[in-house]
C-alpha cells in the first residue's frame, strides 16, 4: 500500500454534514452548506501542503544556490591561481614531488537518509498519528539478559545491525585470513568472483567454503556452455601424475606433460581430452593472431626483464599453456592451499577455456583478450609466449616443477607485477584509494570525512558498548520526538555508520589485494568469464 | 392549491440543490487540478534539483582534485 505523503483533509466533503440533533428547515441547503464548508477546509489543507511543498523546494534550491556560490568562488580562485602558474619559472624538484601531500578527497557519504530526521514534515505528521508501540521497554528492569524488550516488538535498526555485524565479522575474518596469508592467498576473491560477476565485492569475499564454491563455479560454467573438468579440485603430485599416465596410456607424451598442470582427475577421461584439445587450439590461435596484442602488454617486458625469473622461466618453459596460466596460483604447495587454489585456479582456467572457446570462431578473440584486465593479460601474455616452448619442453622439468621451491620465486613476480597496473585506467583510480586506505589504517581519524567519526573511531572496544547503549537510548527516546535525542542518536552512530564500515572494509580489501597481488586478477577473470 | 404549490417548492429546492451540487463539483475539480499541478510541479522541481545537485557534486569533486593538483606549498606538512 503506498503511503501518501500529503493527505488533504476532509476526504468526504458531503458526508456527515447534516446535524442530527435538531431539525433543519431545509435539509438540502444544510448539506450544501456543510459541503461548501468542507471544501473550504480542503482548500485550506491544500494551501498548507502547498506552503510546505514550496518551503521544501525553496530550501533545497537555497542549498544548491549556496553550494554553487561557494563553488563559483573556488573556481575563481583556482582560475587566478592557474593563471599565475608558470612552468618556466617554477621548477618542480623531485624531492618536492615526494614530499607533496597525496591528494585526499573528502567525500562525505550520505547516510541515514531514511531516518526520522530526514522525514518530510507531512509524513511525520502521518507518523505521529500512528499508534505507539506498547511500552515493552518498561519491562526492561525485569529482564536478565539486559536486552531491550521493545526490540523484540519493533527495531528500526534491525537490518542495519544485521548488515553491520556481517560486515564487521567479514572484515575481521578477512584480516585474520590475511594473517595466515601464505596458505590461502586470494581464495575468497577468486572463488566468489566466478560465482557471480555482478555481485558486490563483499559477497565475493564472503564465499569461502571451497566445496560450495566449486559447485557453484561448475554450475555457472555449465550455464555458460563449458565443459568443466573436476581437475582443479585436487592438486596433483608427480606420483599422481604417474598414476595418471598409467591410466591414460592413449595420450601422447606431450599430453602427459600437460597433465600434471591441468591436474586432471581420472574420473572423467572424456572431458579431459576435450579440454586438452581445446587448449591446443587456443595455443594455435594465440600463436597466430592474438599474440601481437599480447605483445603490446607492458607487463610482459617487465616480467621478462626481471632477473629472478630463472626458475620461473624454467617453470614456464616446462609449462604448457594452461599450466602456465594456472601457475601463479600453483605456488601454494601445501595441501591446505587447495582451499584457495581451486577458486583462483578456476577463474584462470575458465578464462582460458572461455578464451579457447572464443577463439574457435576466428575474428572475436583479440578484443576479448584485450578486454581482460592488465595483470591477467600479463600472465596470459607470458603464457602465450611460453606456449611455443611448452611444446618443445620435455616432461621432466614439468615433473620437477610442482615441488615447493619454485613456488616462492614464482609468487614474487605477481607482486612485482602489481605496480604496473597503474598505466591502464581501471586500476588507476584504485591506487589513490589504496593510499587513502592505508592512511586510514595508519591513522584512523584522518580519513574521517563524516563529522562524527573521529570521536567514535579511535576508542577501542569499550566505547563501542557505550555507543550501543547510546543508540539504544536514542531509539527509546525517539518516540518522544526530541531533537536533542535525535542528535545524540546520530552522534552515537559514529562507529556504526555506513561510511566508516565501508571505508574500513575497502581498506582491508585493498591492502589484501596489494599483498595478495592477484585478487584483482581473478576478479577480472571472473567478470570476463561472466561477460563471455 | 396547497399540493401543487408544495410540489413546486420541492421541485425548486431540488433544482437549487442540483445547482449547488454542480457548484461544489466545480470547486472540487478545481481543487483536484490544483493538487495535480502541485504534485507534478513538485516532482519536476525535485528531479531538476536532484540533477543540479548531482552536477554540483561532480563539479565539487573535480574542483577538489584540481585544487589539490594546483596547490603545492600549502599542503606540505
Amino acid at each position: 500500500m503506498p503511503l501518501p505523503k500529503r493527505v488533504i483533509e476532509p476526504i468526504h466533503i458531503t458526508r456527515g454534514t447534516l446535524p442530527e440533533d435538531y431539525p433543519l428547515p431545509s435539509e438540502l441547503e444544510g448539506v450544501t452548506n456543510g459541503s461548501l464548508a468542507n471544501t473550504v477546509r480542503q482548500l485550506s489543507s491544500l494551501s498548507r501542503h502547498a506552503e510546505d511543498l514550496f518551503g521544501e523546494l525553496a530550501r533545497d534550491a537555497q542549498q544548491l544556490y549556496d553550494r554553487s556560490n561557494s563553488l563559483q568562488a573556488r573556481i575563481d580562485r583556482l582560475a587566478i591561481k592557474v593563471t599565475q602558474l608558470d612552468s618556466t619559472v617554477e621548477e618542480v624538484s623531485l624531492q618536492d614531488i615526494h614530499t607533496r601531500k597525496a591528494f585526499k578527497s573528502s567525500v562525505v557519504f550520505d547516510q541515514q537518509i531514511f531516518s526520522r530526521a530526514t522525514m518530510p514534515t507531512a509524513m511525520l505528521e502521518t507518523y505521529t498519528t500512528c499508534d505507539r508501540p506498547p511500552p515493552l521497554d518498561k519491562l526492561n528492569c525485569y529482564r536478565d539478559d539486559g536486552k531491550d524488550g521493545l526490540k523484540f516488538y519493533t527495531d528500526p535498526n534491525y537490518f542495519f545491525e544485521l548488515w553491520r555485524q556481517e560486515m564487521l565479522n567479514d572484515t575481521e575474518r578477512m584480516m585474520h585470513d590475511r594473517g595466515k596469508k601464505p596458505h590461502r592467498p586470494r581464495g575468497g576473491g577468486g572463488g566468489g568472483s566466478v560465482v557471480d560477476g555482478g555481485q558486490v565485492n563483499r559477497h565475493k569475499k564472503r564465499v569461502r567454503q571451497p566445496h560450495s564454491t566449486r559447485e557453484r563455479q561448475k554450475q555457472i560454467a555449465r550455464e555458460h556452455g563449458e565443459h568443466i573438468m573436476p581437475q582443479n579440485t585436487i592438486y596433483r603430485t608427480p606420483q599422481q601424475l604417474q598414476q595418471q599416465s598409467q591410466m591414460q596410456p592413449h595420450l601422447p607424451p606431450e599430453d602427459l606433460a600437460m597433465i600434471p598442470h591441468q591436474q586432471i582427475l581420472p574420473r572423467p577421461p572424456r572431458p579431459n581430452s576435450i579440454e586438452i584439445r581445446r587448449s591446443y587450439q587456443q595455443e594455435v590461435t594465440d600463436g597466430i593472431p592474438s599474440s601481437p596484442t599480447y605483445d603490446e602488454n607492458p607487463y610482459q617486458h617487465g616480467m621478462y626483464g626481471q632477473g629472478p625469473l630463472s626458475s620461473e622461466s624454467l617453470y614456464a618453459g616446462g609449462t604448457p599453456t594452461r599450466g602456465g596460466k594456472i601457475r601463479p596460483s600453483q605456488p601454494p604447495p601445501a595441501p591446505p592451499s587447495n582451499n584457495s587454489t581451486p577458486s583462483s585456479n578456476t577463474p584462470t582456467r575458465n578464462r582460458g577455456a572461455s578464451a579457447g572457446r572464443d577463439n574457435l570462431p576466428p575474428p572475436p578473440p583479440p578484443p576479448e583478450a584485450t578486454m581482460s584486465p592488465p595483470p591477467s593479460n600479463g600472465i596470459l601474455a607470458r603464457v602465450a609466449n611460453d606456449s611455443p616452448h611448452s611444446r618443445t619442453a620435455t616432461p621432466e622439468p614439468s615433473e620437477h616443477l610442482p615441488p615447493p621451491p619454485p613456488v616462492k620465486q614464482a609468487s614474487p613476480p605477481p607482486v612485482v607485477a602489481a605496480p604496473p597496473p597503474p598505466p591502464p585506467p581501471p586500476p588507476m583510480p584504485a591506487m589513490p584509494n589504496g593510499d587513502l586506505v592505508k592512511m586510514l589504517e595508519s591513522s584512523l581519524p584522518k580519513l574521517t570525512p563524516v563529522k562524527d567519526r573521529p570521536m567514535a573511531k579511535p576508542p577501542a572496544v569499550d566505547p563501542r558498548n557505550d555507543l550501543l547503549k547510546a543508540i539504544r537510548d536514542g531509539i527509546k527516546l525517539r518516540k518522544v520526538e526530541k531533537i536533542e535525542q535525535k542528535e545524540v542518536e546520530r552522534g552515537g552512530n559514529g562507529l556504526h555508520d555506513v561510511a566508516s564500515i565501508l571505508a574500513r572494509r575497502v581498506a582491508v580489501e585493498f591492502s589484501d589485494s596489494d599483498s595478495g597481488s592477484e585478487s584483482e586478477d581473478s576478479e577480472g577473470w571472473g567478470e570476463n568469464e561472466t561477460s563471455a | 392549491m396547497a399540493t401543487p404549490n408544495r410540489g413546486e417548492t420541492v421541485q425548486k429546492q431540488i433544482q437549487q440543490d442540483w445547482v449547488n451540487r454542480e457548484y461544489i463539483e466545480i470547486i472540487t475539480i478545481s481543487i483536484k487540478k490544483i493538487t495535480d499541478f502541485l504534485n507534478s510541479f513538485d516532482l519536476s522541481c525535485r528531479s531538476k534539483l536532484a540533477g543540479l545537485n548531482e552536477k554540483l557534486t561532480t563539479l565539487e569533486r573535480k574542483i577538489d582534485y584540481l585544487e589539490a593538483c594546483v596547490t603545492k606549498g600549502e599542503t606540505l606538512t
